[in-house]
């Protein structure tokens, strides 16, 4: 048997929140507690990003934030994907060209994978986070093949 | 010659502890090599996590023994203003302050006389 390159662990997932109304957070947490258990596959929410294998990112984000959220991209460690879950960070929603707002979320930081909604449902919020899983997993074959 | 020293507390022995050493040096060595090898030197990633903000300089979070005496200080910092301004670190003027106090005392202790 070959050797596999696939991402074998568990998914541990940051949360940052920047200037969202909270209605994703809540989905994030929907999707975390009992009636969906993401834990069960293994995506944990964890405190800090330097543990963290993707951003899960939320809200329309100001201008303040973003150095903030440029900084916290940059604390993670590679093979890292981003999840923005939300209208505000794809688009900047109700949001759009604000004068206090950075803009969308792909102009602060790169972007794997969007999940548009007000807010979007658990359901779609676990099949982003599979997306980015997989985006990883190709991320880690790359890195493996560098280092051989 | 018998290595091992017996006391009433247990036995010592250098040949053992040198095992000792070998064994969790090598457990030591594979921990270490199992950690992640693709971090990045001097960037953000091996800085602390702050909540996005910047790391402040260790001297501006450092709590000094002076601070120990911030309200002591804040509250008669009118006279700590003065006796800053009488400070000069020129011990010529600490002897002059010495010899005109001392001389102030002597007169009032022999009464003015």
């Amino acid at each position: 048997m070959g050797k596999l390159y696939n991402f074998k662990r568990s998914l541990w997932v940051f949360h940052a929140s920047g200037g969202s109304c909270n209605a994703c957070d809540i989905e994030i947490v929907a999707a975390l507690t009992p009636r969906y258990d993401v834990e069960r596959f293994g995506i944990k929410l964890v405190g800090s990003p330097r543990h963290a294998d993707v951003l899960l990112v939320t809200g329309a984000i100001p201008r303040d934030f973003a150095d903030k959220l440029r900084r916290i991209y940059e604390q993670m460690p590679d093979p890292k994907a981003v999840v923005v879950i939300g209208n505000c960070g794809t688009s900047g929603g109700v949001f759009y060209d604000s004068y206090n707002i950075a803009g969308p979320i792909d102009e602060i930081i790169p972007v794997d994978v969007y999940v548009p909604g007000c807010p979007p449902r658990p359901e779609a919020i676990i099949d982003g986070v599979v997306k980015a899983w997989l985006k990883i997993e190709k991320l880690e074959k790359q890195l493996e093949g560098k280092k051989e | 010659m018998s290595l091992t020293l017996t006391s009433p507390s247990g036995f010592w022995n250098p040949l053992l502890w040198l095992a000792f050493l070998i064994l969790f040096t090598l457990i030591g060595y594979i921990i270490y090599s199992k950690g992640n090898p693709s971090y990045k030197k001097d960037t953000e990633q091996v800085k602390p996590y702050l909540s996005g903000n910047i790391e402040p300089s260790k001297e501006k979070i450092q709590v000094k023994a002076g601070d120990i005496y911030w309200g002591f200080v804040e509250a008669l910092k009118d006279y700590y203003k003065v006796l800053k301004a009488m400070h000069t670190g020129d011990l010529r003027d600490y002897i002059l302050w010495y010899l005109g106090i001392g001389a102030i005392i002597i007169f009032i202790l022999i009464g003015g006389v």
